[in-house]
């Protein structure tokens, strides 16, 4: 489902992933660690095509992502939802709306995106919140709502960076309890953490970058 | 629909920057429906000149009669022509005696008459060009027979310069008025959308196409050319109202005036198309 082949990226200059190969199965749920400045971020960068890699070859949800054409980019990204590191919600729009919008995006009728956003708030525990703006929320809040907005359109691929980064003990419970959910129905999911027990009895395979580096692969 | 709710909801926050906007497009298309308006009033009032035309062809001395015949046969088989009189150099003559009446002691002093053989020639007047008199004239001088053709050449002219000139200028003044609109919608749009910058973003990032994140700043643009349009039109309209109206009621000279309504309808289309236009340079090269 994820595949990486000698993935090389640098920013000016700074190696921020060097030769990197991984692979995640269809329907796994991995991870991704590494003290930060690792390069995770890059890596989900590289796999939802907001940045190229300088070299290798990485595949996704059945594309080899250098074959894209622009104009099919989009369709890609549909089958993607992920959890950005620093949320990426409007702050000009209602959870509701910012929800929505991914459905709003694919062309859903108004309907059954009521129905598709009230059920992931209620997966989130944050129904009570759909007309608050997301300033007026709280980090933990605001990340449940990025979650939220990122299961929404039942995407293929999760990519979910950081996810639990701004949450307490119960929530992160939480969280990881609807990640094994929508795995469980055969999404796969890759989750970026610093935060090792997030994964201690979780994981099926891990992955650790140190300095943009591959250094281990555990099952 | 979820694109047309964003357009609205664009415009009505940057409300004064975009009235701006279609306050300069509804000055513009204005000034711009003025110069047609005089242009076509040009246009009008030449257009019926000829009929006011009468040419006098002189033929030469001592023409034979069938020659006079043929000639007077050509010159009534031509398109533009409604009717040659033949006028003989007797009956300018008398006409000339007429005119003078008691005072023709003066034409004594002439022994022989010294006028000359001539054609009065009629231009129809519906749906003659001036081009079309002047390349007649031409040909009539060219014929063989006829010695010179006078007409009202100064003034026809000088009409034809007016109205070539006015062409031209409503020409470039149309040219330049149409890329000053559309420039204005396609920095409107462009502004628009760079505030709109992060969002568009976030778009792109949760899927959307090309056509979805562009659809809101395209209706945006028309949406602008169309009020600003109307803007022109209310404007037109005023100046329709308070000012041409009593222009020619005090003034009769105005009264061949005519502002034909068309152009208020076609003002807020042609805004539509022109904002239209400068949002699809705007964003045309939009790259993902
Ligand atoms: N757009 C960028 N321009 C320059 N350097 C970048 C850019 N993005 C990331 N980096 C650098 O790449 C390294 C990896 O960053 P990142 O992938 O965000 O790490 P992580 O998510 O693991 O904390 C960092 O040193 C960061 O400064
Ligand atoms: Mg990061």
């Amino acid at each position: 489902m994820i595949e990486l082949e000698n993935v090389s990226k640098a920013f000016g200059g700074y190696a921020a992933l060097s030769n990197i190969s991984l692979k995640v199965e269809r329907g796994d749920m991995a991870f991704v660690t590494g003290p930060s400045g690792a390069g995770k971020t890059t890596l989900f960068k590289l796999l939802y095509l907001a940045e190229k890699p300088d070299e290798g070859t990485i595949t996704i949800a059945g594309c080899n992502v250098a074959d894209v054409k622009s104009s099919y980019i989009p369709l890609l990204r549909r089958n993607i939802g992920v959890v950005f590191q620093d949320f990426k919600l409007l702050n000009n729009k209602t959870v509701y709306d910012n929800i929505a919008l991914t459905l709003r995006i694919r062309g859903f009728m108004e309907r059954e995106i009521k129905e598709r956003v009230h059920s992931v708030l209620k997966m989130v525990n944050l129904r009570h919140k759909v007309d608050n703006y997301p300033l007026t929320l709280s980090g933990g809040e605001q990340q449940r709502i990025t979650i939220a907005r990122s299961i929404v359109g039942e995407p293929t691929v999760m990519l979910a960076d950081e996810p639990t980064g701004n949450l307490d003990e119960e929530n992160e419970k939480e969280i990881m309890r609807i990640f094994k959910q929508i795995n469980a129905k055969g999404t796969t999911i890759l989750i970026a953490t610093h935060n090792r027990a997030l994964f201690r009895n979780t994981a099926r395979k891990v992955f650790t970058l140190e300095g943009g580096m591959l250094r281990g692969e555990e099952e | 629909m979820f694109s047309l709710r964003l357009a609205l909801q664009s415009i009505f926050k940057d409300k004064w920057m975009n009235f701006l906007s279609m306050l300069s497009i509804g000055v513009m298309l204005f000034i711009l429906v003025s110069v047609a308006i005089i242009v076509y009033n040009v246009e009008r009032l030449t257009a019926r000149l000829p009929e006011r035309l009468t040419v006098m062809v002189m033929l030469k001395e001592g023409v034979a009669g069938e020659e006079i015949k043929a000639a007077q046969a050509v010159i009534k088989a031509e398109p533009a022509v409604k009717a040659v009189t033949f006028v003989s150099k007797e009956r300018a003559m008398e006409d000339l005696k007429r005119s003078f009446k008691k005072d023709d002691f003066i034409l004594k002093g002439f022994g022989e008459n010294p006028l000359f053989d001539s054609f009065d020639v009629k231009i129809k007047s519906e749906g003659v060009h001036i081009d079309e008199v002047k390349r007649l004239i031409q040909k009539i001088k060219s014929m063989k027979g006829v010695d010179d053709v006078e007409y009202g050449e100064a003034l026809m002219d000088s009409l034809y310069a007016l109205k070539s000139g006015m062409r031209a200028l409503g020409l470039s003044i149309g040219i330049v008025f149409v890329c000053s609109v559309t420039f204005i919608c396609y920095t409107t749009v462009k502004i628009l959308f760079y505030r709109h910058k992060d969002e568009i973003e976030v778009y792109k990032l949760l899927g959307a196409t090309r056509w979805f994140v562009r659809a809101p700043f395209f209706i945006e643009g028309s949406i602008i050319g169309i009020l600003g349009g109307m803007i022109g039109s209310g404007m037109l309209m005023g100046l329709y109202q308070y000012f041409i109206r009593r222009l020619i009621a005090d003034i009769p000279m105005f009264a061949f005036m005519s502002i034909p309504l068309q152009f208020m309808y076609m003002l807020p289309v042609a805004g539509m198309l022109l904002g239209l236009g400068g949002s699809v340079l705007a964003l045309g090269r939009l790259k993902y």
